[in-house]
């Protein structure tokens, strides 16, 4: 009993410090910014405001399949696709709203992830990276050329913007309020995620994935598990761009989507969930923020990109370097199959 | 180039805002893909508005008007944020563009909560001016323009037609609108599919495309496509006749693919050749902006829309409102292009007058039939 309450004070304190990040974080979003959205009532605030906290959801989101497991995913801008085509034909087909359609583009979205990551979770390093390549390509395709059912090129419009059973929150700040909601409460989820004994078991998948197998983890169940996660968060994101922007086709899914999203994660730093919601912030707000350079905003994102990389090869925040994890899986490519590891290894297949 | 056209406007944008006090200034935006993959329009569409910029600040109107460009990229994210942007700068009474069609009808979903007139200068997605009474467009939709190559190929006696057209919501309208048209006229569509934009090899598809053995080859593609196309048609020894839409209507087409461009016929609506003043004082323009380039027809669309809206403008002043500049533009009766006389109907499409034309000798010349 008195060994308890001689600890309870150092506890108690650093308990409360550790909430109070969190606690001003949350201040930020859902007092601080929004009283300044209402001060300055500019739609183009509202709608970078919204846009970026989408772009966070799916920075966090790859950053357990990437940042964490350390799995170079190439193709998570077509979960994202696939999020906001589940939200786009219930509404326009069936005439659902926000609150059916929200839910539902997660699970879909994780669905089809399960499904293409029944063949593909055995491959390792590089052949992962290929393979989610031609899988983000692969439902890309379907979405441009299933013409009957996605309407192709032609895209769909979502006339239904954000509702919560029935009461319209279309309006300015409640949009605001609820895309804040959601990507808060999925942050919060990832952050559960990633710092627990589940997100060490993905990390020694980082480090050493036939070591975690030696001791017994389950690395193509657990590969799955965070792939599937993580494309269940994009998809909800996928929900939230279709009924805000609402107008959606392939081309806001494409190939440079997913770099955009690995940008985001690598810039913030591998591993940090803090640092993948300041990359994609960075990412979305920075060129923006430049748009009165004209023609040489983008060379100004390419520089502080490529800075970055060179001056931080952690990210801003990151556990690892992105350099070392990609020679890590690039080197699996070139690994020759000597009589020390014979046995298959380096095939990539495992 | 960019470094000149950038220092242009920034000074053309200063001196606007020097005599601003003097002279009422009226500001439009135009948003439109400076950057990205099909910036070689967007920048082509700036030099284009700035032409007809320049000559209506100097024709001593009554008020100066001002254009802002903003760079979308062709992406809808981009796209959507500038027309916020667009929306709460209270001075812009009217906006220009995008480029693609998702784009126009991403930023479209803006402007119809916003009340903004918008005109784009080629969207050409079937449900773009269904969106809302703020839309509009100067380009001839394929609504149109399929019915009218396809009664030329008719009267050519080209019975049997295949037809391929690039995987956009463009490329699906050039076939819908043609096919239909075929079907009507009696004939009969042979082969019909879809290519993705940027394609390289074509070979696969033209096989397939001559197996089916029609008369005539309909496409849909822009000069980039075309190019790569023709010419692999003609290393294959392939003497099918091939028809294609405006938007093939480039200079760059015959300068892409050579003598493999030679006896393409393709619809226009805007002749470089034409001796008429206004087509040649825009040439000219062109010209002295563009190394002695040839403008081809998606610039000339975009100097049209320009003109269009700024005429609006000035029917709509004094103290022009985006509801005003709109119901302006909604009026617009013959208006006097370089792509022919412009009249939008009752849906906010623009009415085009359609010509002939034959790559002859590696040149576009009008024919008859």
């Amino acid at each position: 009993m008195n060994a308890f309450e001689t600890a309870a004070p150092a506890d108690g304190l650093t308990r409360r410090r550790g909430l109070l990040v969190p606690a001003l974080i949350l201040l930020l979003v859902f007092a601080a910014l929004p009283t300044l959205l209402a001060g300055f009532d500019r739609g183009y605030f509202y709608q970078i405001a919204n846009l970026a906290l989408i772009f966070v959801l799916l920075s966090a989101s790859m950053h357990l399949v990437t940042g964490v497991a350390g799995l170079l995913h190439l193709g998570h801008a077509a979960f994202y696709g696939v999020g906001a085509y589940t939200a786009a034909l219930l509404t326009s087909k069936l005439g659902l709203g926000f609150t059916v359609t929200l839910p539902l583009s997660g699970l879909v979205a994780a669905l089809v992830a399960f499904l293409v990551a029944l063949p593909t979770m055995r491959l390792v390093s590089i052949y992962f990276a290929v393979a989610t390549l031609a899988i983000g390509q692969m439902l890309y395709l379907v979405m441009l050329n299933w013409v009957d059912f996605t309407k192709g090129p032609n895209g769909i419009i979502v006339s239904k913007g954000f509702e919560l059973f029935g009461f319209s929150l279309s309006g300015r700040l409640a949009a605001y309020y609820t895309v804040a909601t959601v990507v808060t409460l999925s942050v919060i989820a990832i952050g559960r995620l990633s710092h627990s004994y589940y997100g060490n078991a993905l990390r020694s998948i980082r480090e050493d994935d036939q070591c975690a197998d030696a001791m017994g983890v389950s690395t193509v169940r657990l590969k799955m598990e965070a792939f599937t996660l993580s494309a269940f968060f994009a998809g909800v994101a996928g929900g939230l761009w279709a009924h805000m922007t609402g107008y959606i086709s392939p081309g806001d899914f494409k190939f440079s989507e997913s770099i955009l999203i690995l940008a985001m994660v690598v810039v913030g730093g591998l591993g940090s969930l803090p640092g993948a919601v300041i990359g994609a912030l960075l990412l979305i707000l920075l060129p923006e923020g430049l748009r009165g350079l004209g023609d040489f905003r983008n060379i100004m994102v390419g520089l502080v990109m490529f800075l970055s990389i060179l001056l931080l090869p952690k990210g801003l925040l990151g556990e690892v370097s992105a350099l070392r994890l990609v020679r890590q899986q690039l080197g699996a490519a070139w690994r020759t199959a000597g009589p020390a590891n014979g046995k298959g290894e380096g095939i990539g297949w495992r | 180039m960019k470094f000149r056209l950038l220092t242009l406007t920034t000074l053309t944008a200063a001196g606007i805002a020097g005599s601003a006090f003097a002279a009422d200034t009226v500001k439009l935006g135009y948003q439109l893909p400076l950057t990205g993959d099909t910036a070689q329009y967007g920048q082509d569409f700036r030099k284009a508005a700035e032409i007809a910029l320049t000559e209506f600040n100097a024709a001593g109107k009554p008020f100066k008007v001002e254009i802002v460009f903003e760079d979308s990229r062709s992406d809808a994210k981009e796209g959507t944020n500038i027309a916020r942007k667009f929306v709460d700068d209270k001075e812009i009474v009217g906006v220009l563009g995008d480029f693609t069609s998702g784009v126009s009808m991403a930023a479209a979903q803006v402007y119809k909560d916003a009340g903004m007139p918008q005109l784009s200068q080629t969207a050409s997605h079937p449900d773009y001016t269904k969106i809302s009474k703020y839309q509009f467009r100067n380009i001839a939709t394929q609504a149109q323009e399929g019915p009218y190559n396809a009664k030329w190929m008719a009267a050519k006696g080209f019975k049997n037609v295949a037809v391929i057209a690039e995987q956009t919501d463009w490329g699906q309208s050039v076939v819908s609108g043609f096919s239909d048209a075929v079907k009507a006229n009696g004939g009969t569509v042979a082969f019909s599919e879809f290519f993705n934009r940027g394609l390289k090899d074509y070979r696969s598809l033209i096989s397939k495309l001559e197996r089916a053995k029609p008369d005539a080859i309909y496409t849909g593609f822009f000069y980039e496509d075309g190019a790569q196309f023709l010419k692999q048609l003609q290393q294959l020894g392939i003497k099918t006749p091939v028809y294609s839409t405006s938007a093939a209507y480039s200079p760059k087409l015959i300068e892409l693919a050579g003598g493999a461009a030679e006896g393409v016929h393709l619809t226009s609506n805007f002749l470089p050749t034409d001796p008429s003043p206004n087509v040649q004082h825009f040439v000219d323009e062109w010209k002295k902006r563009s190394d002695g380039a040839v403008p081809g027809q998606f610039p000339a669309q975009a100097y049209d829309a320009v003109r269009i809206m700024l005429a609006a403008v000035e029917k709509a002043s004094p103290n022009p409102t985006r509801e005003k500049v709109r119901d302006a533009l909604a009026q617009t009766r013959d208006f006097p292009g370089v792509t022919g006389k412009t009249s939008f109907s009752a849906d906010r499409e623009a009415e085009k007058e359609l010509v002939k034309v034959e790559v002859k000798g590696g040149a576009f010349v009008p024919v008859a039939d």
